[in-house]
């Protein structure tokens, strides 16, 4: 039930993304709750069995063919087969993000020039010269922010500084582990319960999150100013049609590619849909705080649940 | 660790500088002339550099044709056909519909036509904060004379 009507649920509400860092945790502990849930059936249901053969005692003995015992094969087939998923896309994602990154972070050190900021370290800012505005992160342990030199042509000093702000959010925050648990997620159920929905929400969430921490450090304004100049920087001709080839080819990256056409549009209302989640808000009517309060408590109760029926059966077990 | 590999990066970046500094020559360079070139300076072993340039080598980012008895490397693309590719692997990154999160962008991937909408909406922003620095003002002044 977790994994499937409740993420397509939670991307519905989007009235909870005023609230982005409370609602990232909701969406997490429904995750994390529904890979419980699947984990522990299988102890659970060798512990009913135990109860029910302590419980039957000699009366009678018992086989397979009881319906009463059928649920424990199943819950260990089921904690199996998702303990076995959930290893192997989590070993798959690490690899390939791993090396995507690697092989980025090193074209990245032979080409790009010190952006002169103050900052040093992993944090120092390394410029690409080319003319197409784009900013970004490469996260890892050996983390790079980089802007190509049509983003420093393209903004002010103080939206130059609400991009930074919100890329070393990025890092500092660990937002890619956040994003790499759910695309582990995401790959280890069965493509006919995936939802691009969660994923794509989650993403659009630890965005709304970076841009708060960039509203914090240099005011919603010049935020807001920021997103739209990267928008709007004046773009190199043939700059898009590479994008365009690239969506034709499936670059190898992995991308559904029947559903292409949609991300355009997807990425398109994002821009706009962060400028107006920049500032908090009441969600549903109730202070963000008091929804804020609700939905770690929901996130909580939700984790909680799986454990919670183990420690049920497992005490009735032992009386 | 990261030391250490922040040194070989760096040494690398210097080694495939030297190679698109010397390109026009044509023929390549020997590891003797990129040891004179950047590793006498650093201090490091002819040795040193031979192990550089064969990783480069494998990574594709040089390449190298025997002349005689020693190897002569060239570097495989051009300082902008780097830049090229790596921004393709950037933009590459957005163009999928499932992002890969290889690497954290600060926008989506999108398109000039929109930039009418979000400059409407930044306006409402800046207007509504002014009003609101403007409520507040009057409120603080309240405050004063209260």
């Amino acid at each position: 039930m977790l994994a499937w009507p409740v993420p397509r649920g939670l991307a519905c509400l989007t009235s909870l993304r005023r609230a982005p860092r409370a609602s990232l945790v909701l969406w997490q502990a429904s995750a994390v709750a529904a890979v419980l849930a699947a984990l522990l059936a299988a102890p659970a249901a060798v512990l009913t069995l135990v109860e029910a053969t302590s419980g039957a005692g000699a009366r009678s003995s018992l086989t397979l063919g009881d319906v009463g015992l059928w649920p424990a094969p199943i819950a260990a087939i089921v904690t199996g087969v998702v303990a076995a998923r959930l290893l192997f896309a989590g070993d798959r994602v690490g690899r390939r993000l791993r090396a995507a990154r690697r092989r980025h972070r090193d074209l990245v050190d032979l080409l790009a020039v010190d952006g002169g900021d103050d900052t040093t370290g992993d944090h120092r800012l390394r410029v690409l010269e080319h003319s197409t505005p784009t900013a970004y992160c490469v996260p890892g342990m050996a983390r790079r922010v980089v802007v190509t030199r049509g983003t420093l042509d393209s903004l002010t000093a103080v939206e130059l500084r609400a991009v930074l702000a919100h890329e070393r959010t990025h890092l500092t925050a660990r937002h890619d582990l956040v994003l790499e648990f759910f695309t582990v997620m995401h790959e280890a159920v069965p493509r006919f319960v995936r939802s691009a929905q969660a994923l794509r929400e989650v993403t659009l969430l630890i965005e709304v999150l970076a841009d708060r921490a960039a509203v914090r450090s240099v005011g919603v304004i010049a935020t807001a100013r920021a997103i739209v100049a990267m928008v709007g920087a004046p773009r190199p001709e043939g700059a898009l049609g590479m994008s365009a080839t690239l969506l034709a080819s499936g670059t190898g990256l992995d991308s559904g590619s029947g559903l292409d056409s949609g991300s355009g549009l997807g990425s398109r209302a994002d821009a706009k849909l962060r400028i107006d989640l920049l500032e908090g808000g009441r969600v549903f009517g109730l202070p963000n705080a008091v929804a804020s309060g609700l939905m770690y408590t929901t996130s909580g109760l939700l984790v909680a649940a799986p454990v919670a029926l183990l420690f049920a059966a497992l005490l009735a077990a032992s009386s | 660790m990261p030391k250490s590999r922040n040194i070989l990066g760096d040494l690398e970046r210097a080694v495939i500088e030297h190679l698109w500094a010397v390109k026009h020559t044509g023929a390549g360079v020997t590891v003797r002339e990129v040891h004179d070139a950047v590793g006498i300076d650093r201090g490091l072993a002819y040795t040193t550099l031979m192990t550089v340039l064969d990783r480069m080598t494998k990574k594709g980012l040089v390449s190298r044709q025997r002349d005689g008895r020693a190897w002569r490397y060239t570097a495989t693309s051009s300082r902008e056909a780097l830049t090229a590719e790596t921004m393709h692997q950037t933009l590459g990154e957005l163009a999928g519909d499932e992002r890969s999160g290889a690497l954290l962008h600060f926008l989506g991937s999108s398109t000039p036509e929109e930039v009418d909408e979000l400059r409407s909406a930044l306006a409402e922003l800046e207007h509504r904060q002014q009003s609101a620095e403007a409520g507040s003002r009057r409120f603080s002044r309240a405050d004063r004379s209260a």
